[in-house]
């Protein structure tokens, strides 16, 4: 097993709203290993993106960390003063593509001018120079020279984000969190984003958090699985281990396979999951998913199911699975 | 057009076109003379009573614009639309009032397509009070109770003094279907209804659109860039390119034997939920990405990208859509070679 | 948007608009401004005067160009304060003679310019008034026969009927010396009334502070005789909480009449001009292309218009009414929200619900009026306060120039007098700061409204 460059540990993060507090991550575990790619799956509002800037210690206001620990290579990043987070962390260690990214590019600037920025601002580096260094990362992300002259509204929605994804490997990060980088694109251009980032994964060894709702997505890209529900991890397993003959674990992610659309197959109907994800000021009592969950008893509703490893590499938090 | 399977036609488009001329200010028409957009560029298609039929393609390939000129949101270009076999294309504030009361439409965003001021009840009468059925509130009550029954939306009572951004995104579609519903039509244009609704309810909203269609016996042209559902949601597809159909038949035939190099890339782009291909890097049969359709490319508009793609295809006609048999149909004149 | 929603929103903007500070003090002066309106025939001592505001004999018994009474109080040498003696006490004195006492607490140094017996009389009445002073003597001062009275008014000035008495009975203290100095001296009835009686009064009296009775005995031997409402006008030197102007003209009256019509003037032009201007901009915005151009060709051609200069010459030739002018203002106000309405409107036209109420089969009129203009409501709230200030101002400068509404009294008329008459140079500051002052914060306050409705719907129209 090769080096652990990000582990997560017992992390909440709560966003205090005048309503009460939403546990949008609430004891969350996993680590995640240089080269490896990490999906994080789970429906809206699950608390992916918040994952995600926590991860970059910069929860959106009114979030708050409430506890747990971010250790990137060995080092807590929770307690460090900001200076020393965004000198040695932040877009250097671990950096985002956040989710609609490509549709905020400033419409006023040239996309040269808009990448310029972020080099400047970190690297204070000469003018020339980040001229290069731009050129050359367009390269990678297999745009021509010429779009640092364009404005934002000339270049289609993929170009737009292999942009977005040039400007985040700028600072040669070990960690790339990808916030739904290619739900807004087509079929087509989202296979050639995903090709992309499957090569820059290996020319610059990188480990990828790739945050998505389309499991069918996920198989495609993780080498690991992680399935969020409500705030907390429902299972975490290998490619193999969710995806396999055998089938995932939890009754919520054999549910959303379920309910994931295939092409190359015929199916009479789809299955659904009813109901909607909890509200998480005032989550329900044991076990989370238990108001939705078809294979629920009693155990499930009044006590709340640990993470625990079922198998090898495997996690899970469901009693069922603990049978 | 004939073909292999029966039914009456309800809908028939008829070599539709719609091009828009971008707005120009009095000084700009001196300057650089701007391109016409040829968002839809000659469809034809047949929708037959009772049947769901799909309209797939890429982001700009004119699918929106196809539905709105069907609804008759906008006015097409050239070309004629036949609903119940009378060209609707050119007629009177009356007369469309009525076809629009036949031919009803759900929006892609269900957050946009409510006027937020405006609680679910208000939503549903409106259509009632437009049209100007029943009268009295009572009876307005029991067509948005029926309504929101039908969707599955219940207790109704519950729903009525809500305002939509208090309903999730899957409800809030179930509300813009029942609003179509309440006026008893026979057809709906769904342009992508499912698209911004939560991959584990988006099956729930399709199957109940479905089972309202087989109920109420409803025909649907539903318009989305997802072959996945389509092909559990619809009896046939037809793929657009650029403006214009490249192929059309049954869903099966068009999933499992595509013809149209386009369709196939399609096809093999779509990810799918098994393991085993994280290392592997997908092989696309195109590159680069949907041309602007204010400079379409000549011949078949589809050579730029085509990995088939011979110096014919470029140089002669545009194909026109040819028969496989089985009403199946495609545009691609090197069908026999490619195989 | 139904009632409870209405009261829903209405009660979530209240509670935004608590916060603003501005604006609340804006609210506070509009409703004591509308409270004034309302409670005008009750505050103004001058009930008719909105309408008899140019009837020099509803203002004759005022004195001309006071101060107000207040001024009193910075002062050393205090003046006799402007009022009515109106409670008598009534004695029948032997066949057909009655007795109206009048009692007079005199603590000035200034006397008042004059005193007047006022009433309304019938037939033939012999009228004697007699002053009976704190140092216990007493002048008969006017004897005057009223004839053939049918209920007139009728009025006795002190000075005009008892000049004669009063230098007589001056000329029983002064030294013999001065004598000839009283027919010239420019000390009138009042002064030798209200002041001592003593030698040397001609170089100057001295005031006699303490209790006067004036005793009005009226004669009734002709059976028709009778009088009604007899009071005692003390003209005084000093007069109400405005003063007065040089047309004896009570400005505290004149504001107070004026606050309704420039209420009116500045509420009913912003809401009609801010309804049609609204309109103007939805239906441009809606219908777009030709319809869009040939209407914005006509608003630029409004908006291009000198406002000033064009109202001037028309109410130079045409004198208008208050309602002309009102008119003539809305024709160039209702351009003022038509640019940014119709901006707002293009933008709400593309919103994927107006499309949805299309395909439902609405009209043109269900969209503009239930989809559209309810957005634009908080926007037309603000621009109709933020109007008011201009049009208060404009008329008030047509009536500055002498061509406003004569059957009116508005602000601007009052500047408008107390300038041509030289208010300014004379030092009437009372005649001229009331009416400038309230113009000013009449704007304000709906100024003042107008930013603080703004600051806090305007974001609301963003978020959806
Ligand atoms: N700034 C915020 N203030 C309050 N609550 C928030 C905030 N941001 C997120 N939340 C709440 O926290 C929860 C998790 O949100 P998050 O954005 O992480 O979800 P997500 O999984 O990324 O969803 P999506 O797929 O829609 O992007 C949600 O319930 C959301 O409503
Ligand atoms: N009103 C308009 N004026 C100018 N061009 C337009 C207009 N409406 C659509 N277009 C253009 O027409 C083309 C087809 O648009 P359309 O919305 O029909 O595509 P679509 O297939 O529905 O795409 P999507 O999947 O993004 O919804 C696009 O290039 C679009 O930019
Ligand atoms: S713990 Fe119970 S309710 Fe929760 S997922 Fe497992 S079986 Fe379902
Ligand atoms: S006609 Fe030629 S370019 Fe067009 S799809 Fe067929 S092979 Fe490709
Ligand atoms: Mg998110
Ligand atoms: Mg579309």
């Amino acid at each position: 097993m090769s080096e652990t460059i990000l582990q997560v540990k017992n992390l909440k993060l709560y966003y205090h709203t005048s309503k009460g507090s939403v546990k949008a991550l609430d004891d969350v575990s996993f680590d995640l290993a240089a080269g490896e790619t990490l999906g994080l799956v789970g429906e809206s509002g699950c608390g992916k993106t918040t994952m995600g800037t926590g991860l970059l210690r910069m929860p959106t206001p009114p979030g708050r960390f409430e506890g747990g620990q971010i250790l990137v290579e060995g080092r807590d990043i929770i307690p460090l003063p900001e200076r020393e987070i965004r000198k040695d962390v932040r877009w250097e260690k671990v950096s985002m593509v956040f989710q609609g990214a490509m549709n905020c590019l400033t419409p006023v600037y040239t996309i040269g001018k808009q990448m310029m920025e972020t080099l400047q601002e970190h690297r204070g580096m000469e003018k020339a120079e980040a001229q290069e260094l731009i050129k050359e990362y367009l390269g990678y992300v297999g745009l021509p020279a010429d779009v640092t002259a364009r404005y934002p509204h000339e270049l289609s929605g993929g170009m737009k984000q292999r942009v977005v994804i040039a400007t985040a490997l700028f600072l040669k990060p070990r960690v790339v969190i990808l916030d739904e980088p290619t739900t807004a694109l087509d079929v087509i251009v989202q296979a050639q984003i995903i090709n992309l980032l499957k090569k820059l994964k290996k020319t610059f060894d990188l480990s990828f958090i790739f945050i998505t709702h389309d499991l069918a997505l996920e198989a495609e890209v993780s080498d690991r699985i992680c399935v969020m529900y409500a705030g907390k991890i429902a299972e975490l397993g290998s490619n193999e281990q969710i995806y396999g003959e055998k089938g995932p674990a939890h009754p919520y992610t054999e549910r959303l396979l379920a309910a994931t659309p295939r092409l190359r197959r015929k199916v009479e109907s789809l299955s659904f999951i009813p109901g909607t994800p909890p509200d998480l000021i005032t989550p329900p009592m044991g076990c989370r998913f238990h108001p939705r969950c078809p294979k629920a008893y009693d155990r499930c509703r009044v006590e709340e199911p640990p993470v625990r490893e079922i198998e090898p590499g495997h996690m899970a938090a469901c009693w069922r699975c603990f049978e | 057009m004939s073909n292999g399977i029966d039914g009456d036609v309800i809908l028939r488009v008829d070599d539709l076109k719609k091009y828009f001329t971008p707005h120009q200010g009095f000084l700009q028409s001196f300057g650089k003379v701007r391109k016409v957009v040829r968002a839809v560029d000659g469809v034809s298609f047949e929708i037959r009573r009772g049947e769901i039929f799909g309209l797939i393609g890429e982001s700009g390939s004119g699918k929106t614009t196809t539905g709105k000129l069907v609804m008759k949101l906008i006015d097409p270009t050239s070309g004629r639309i036949l609903f119940n076999g009378r060209d609707v294309t050119s007629i009177g504030q009356a007369e469309t009032k009525e076809y629009r009361r036949q031919v009803q439409m759900i929006f892609q965003d269900p957050y946009a397509s409510m006027n937020p001021r405006f609680k679910i009840r208000d939503v549903l009468e409106e259509p009632l009070e437009i049209h100007r059925i029943s009268g009295n509130r009572a009876e307005r009550d029991t067509r948005v109770v029926r309504a929101l029954t039908e969707v599955k939306l219940t207790p109704p009572e519950d729903f009525m003094g809500r305002f939509p951004h208090m309903l999730s995104g899957g409800q809030r579609q179930r509300v813009a279907t029942a609003r179509t519903l309440i006026l008893n039509p026979a057809m709906l244009v769904a342009d992508e209804p499912v698209s911004m609704i939560d991959l584990s309810t988006r099956a729930e909203i399709l199957h109940m659109m479905k089972d309202v269609q087989r109920d109420l016996g409803l025909t649907y042209l539903y318009i989305t860039h997802d072959l996945s559902t389509a092909r559990y949601f619809t009896d046939r597809i037809a793929v657009m390119y650029l403006g214009r159909i490249v192929e059309m038949g049954r869903a099966d035939d068009i999933i499992d034997h595509p013809a149209h190099p386009y369709t196939r890339a399609l096809i093999e782009a779509v990810p799918e939920p098994v393991t085993g291909k994280v290392d592997e890097v997908k092989e696309l049969p195109i590159s680069g990405e949907i041309p602007s359709p204010s400079n379409i490319p000549p011949g078949c508009r589809f050579h730029t990208r085509c990995p088939f793609a011979k110096e014919e295809c470029r140089a002669e006609a545009e194909p026109e859509l040819m028969d496989l048999g089985g009403g199946h149909y495609h545009a691609c004149r090197r069908w026999k070679e490619i195989g | 948007m139904k009632l409870d929603d209405a009261a829903f929103r209405l009660k979530e903007f209240w509670d935004e608009f608590r916060k603003e500070r501005n604006g609340l003090v804006g609210l506070g002066i509009l409703a004591a401004a509308i409270l004034a309106v309302f409670l005008e025939p009750l505050i103004i001592p001058y009930p008719e005067a909105s309408s008899r505001w140019r009837d020099i004999t509803y203002w004759q018994d005022n004195s001309k160009s006071a101060p107000p009474a207040w001024t009193n109080l910075f002062t050393a040498r205090k003046s006799a304060v402007a009022r009515t003696l109106q409670d008598a006490r009534i004695q029948d004195r032997g066949p057909g003679e009655k007795v109206y006492t009048y009692t007079y607490d005199y603590d000035y140094n200034r006397a008042p310019y004059d005193l007047l017996v006022r009433g309304e009389g019938s037939g033939n009445i012999p009228l004697t008034v007699t002053v009976r002073r704190p140092d216990g003597v007493s002048v008969e001062i006017v004897r005057y026969v009223l004839q053939d009275l049918a209920g007139q008014t009728f009025r006795l000035s002190f000075s005009n009927e008892g000049r004669s008495n009063a230098l007589e009975f001056l000329r029983k203290t002064e030294r013999p010396e001065n004598a000839a100095q009283i027919a010239t001296m420019s000390y009138g009835v009042a002064e030798i009334l209200f002041s001592k009686a003593e030698p040397d009064f001609v170089k100057g009296p001295k005031p006699l502070t303490g209790r006067y009775e004036i005793e009005v005995t009226a004669g009734f031997t002709d059976p028709r005789a009778s009088i009604e409402h007899m009071e005692i006008v003390v003209v005084g030197r000093v007069s109400g909480i405005l003063g007065t102007d040089s047309m004896k003209r009570d400005i505290f009256s004149g504001v107070v009449a004026g606050m309704k019509w420039a209420l009116m003037i500045g509420l009913l032009t912003s809401i009609v001009s801010v309804l049609v201007g609204v309109f103007y901009g939805i239906t441009a915005a809606y219908f777009g292309g030709r319809v869009d151009s040939v209407m914005m060709l006509i608003f630029d051609y409004f908006i291009s218009l000198p406002v000033l200069p064009i109202l001037i010459v028309f109410s130079a030739v045409y004198k208008p009414s208050i309602w002309t002018i009102i008119a003539a203002l809305i024709l160039f106000f209702w351009v003022g929200p038509v640019k940014t309405v119709r901006s707002m409107a293009l933008q709400i036209k593309e919103e994927t619900y107006i499309e949805a109420a299309k395909a439902l089969g609405a009209g043109h009129g269900r969209i503009i009026f239930r989809h559209m203009a309810p957005l634009l409501i908080p926007y037309s709230f603000a621009s109709m306060a933020l109007a008011v200030p201009g049009a208060i101002v404009y008329e008030s400068s047509v009536s500055l120039l002498g061509l406003g509404d004569a059957t009116i009294v508005s602000w601007g008329q009052i500047l408008h007098d107390a300038l041509g008459s030289g208010a300014v140079l004379s030092g009437l500051w009372w005649w001229v700061v009331p009416p400038g002052l309230l113009i000013a914060v009449m704007g304000m306050t709906f100024a003042f409204l107008g930013f603080a409705m703004d600051k806090i719907l305007h974001p609301k129209l963003k978020t959806r």
